[in-house]
């Protein structure tokens, strides 16, 4: 049995799902079982939420964000000169064939989208409609998004962990079009809200008709009575998908896009 | 085409971290255009270093890690101000005041406490114990924080058991 000073050694690390699941389950049976550390471990999450949605969130200036925009795009000055020469021939040639590939690549690019969005609403039916949605029923974020150790190649992060308003219900593994996804099931009133999150890289994510929310950029579509929101941030994407109100839905995304 | 050369992945990716670097740069600096210049220095650093960085590895770690070092060594070059306050090296996890921690009091006071109280204690504390109270909160690995702030793992920990710490106590201070 783990004694109180190793349980408390490993509470912050327990708590932000740094732990296999072996220890993980140590630290929870030790406690369970010790009025003490109990105690510690709900003012370290008292501490943590305090943290995460209270203190100013302090995001980049949109200036700054054009800025290092421009700069991260623009090649490096030395070596655009050494390529001057294939540069002027690429520029000629793209002059001439520009528009019929844009044309094509954009919209090869919509119907991408499109498939995006389709997965997204056939995702949340599966956790709506599925017999046991949940594979592991909530007892706030911090319970479900360990839970995903293990299970996926990349920790979600999630900003909003519900509320009074809004719980959240569990979370259980799901698909996204290639690639494995947590989902995350959130109660609004009689309205089930999926958020799916899953690796960000070579999907096609829309680049045109985004609309700001929050911190973040996001593409909105309605498909078959559900609204679907995608985003993504740090490497992450996220898809957000319910049939509650489309305003309530995009409020609800913004919370999710704090800052942070 | 954008092949997934370290290169490639640092310019592509590198600006979905914007927010998260800027927040740590503004709690290090204090001020905006501290922030912005330590951030868009940054960004300058990773895209002429960004051959380096490993295709697979944590973009944000190795941003994270560039924006610390260029911190310590502006911050060392500005003014010969110590990193670390005394007060955060003194061992606090074992003589806390108990009776406070056992008390529900405490974390009453947790769940109520306002952004520009936490804000408040957060800035009370030296710049190491801010950014491994700020890092803690970023989703990385044990192994990713001990790179990114050049130390042993076991060092992050007891840094992070102490400033966390330190930051309870400042806002049971400020309860009284």
């Amino acid at each position: 049995m783990m004694d109180c000073a190793e349980a408390r050694a490993q509470l912050l690390d327990s708590q932000h799902g740094r732990l296999g699941p072996a220890q993980r389950e140590a630290v929870a049976a030790h406690i369970a079982g010790c009025a003490a550390c109990a105690h510690e471990d709900a003012a370290e999450r008292a501490l943590t939420d305090a943290l995460t949605q209270r203190l100013p969130a302090r995001p980049a200036s949109p200036a700054l964000r054009e800025r290092l925009a421009r700069a991260t795009t623009a090649p490096p000055r030395a070596r655009w000169r050494r390529a001057l020469v294939p540069v002027l021939v690429a520029a000629m040639a793209l002059l001439i064939l520009t528009p019929v590939v844009v044309w094509q690549r954009t919209s090869l690019r919509r119907a991408e989208t499109a498939a995006m969005v389709d997965e997204a609403v056939a995702d949340h039916l599966r956790v709506v409609q599925a017999q046991h949605p949940l594979e592991v029923e909530s007892g706030g974020v911090h319970q479900v998004r360990p839970w995903f150790q293990g299970r996926l190649d990349f920790a979600p992060v999630v900003a909003f962990g519900g509320d009074a308003d809004v719980p959240l219900r569990g979370g259980a593994l799901a698909y996204f079009l290639d690639r494995k996804a947590a989902a995350f099931v959130y109660g609004l009133r009689e309205h089930t809200v999926t958020l799916f999150v899953f690796r960000a890289d070579g999907l096609p994510w829309p680049s045109r008709g985004l609309q700001r929310v929050g911190a973040g950029d996001v593409y909105r579509a309605q498909t078959r009575g559900f609204t679907v929101l995608l985003w993504r941030r740090a490497g992450l994407g996220y898809a957000l998908v319910s049939d509650a109100d489309p305003g309530e839905l995009r409020a609800l995304a913004a919370r999710f896009l704090t800052g942070a | 085409m954008a092949d997934g050369s370290g290169r490639d992945i640092v310019a592509r990716e590198a600006l979905d971290h914007i927010d998260a670097l800027y927040r740590l740069a503004r709690y290090l600096t204090r001020r905006d255009a501290d922030a912005e210049d330590l951030v868009q220095e940054t960004y300058a650093r990773a895209l002429a270093g960004a051959a380096g960085f490993a295709p697979g590895t944590n973009l944000k770690a190795w941003l994270f890690r560039i924006l610390r070092n260029r911190f310590i060594s502006d911050h060392r070059r500005r003014r010969a101000a110590p990193l670390v306050d005394a007060a955060d090296l003194v061992e606090t996890t074992a003589a806390r005041d108990e009776d406070w921690l056992r008390d529900d009091l405490e974390l009453d006071r947790l769940r109520k406490v306002v952004g520009a109280e936490i804000e408040a204690a957060l800035m009370s504390l030296t710049e190491e114990a801010r950014t491994v109270v700020l890092l803690d909160l970023e989703d990385l690995s044990e192994t990713e924080m001990a790179a990114v702030l050049d130390c042993p793992v076991g060092t992050v920990k007891s840094r992070l058991a102490r400033a966390r710490a330190a930051l309870r106590r400042k806002l049971r201070d400020y309860a009284r």
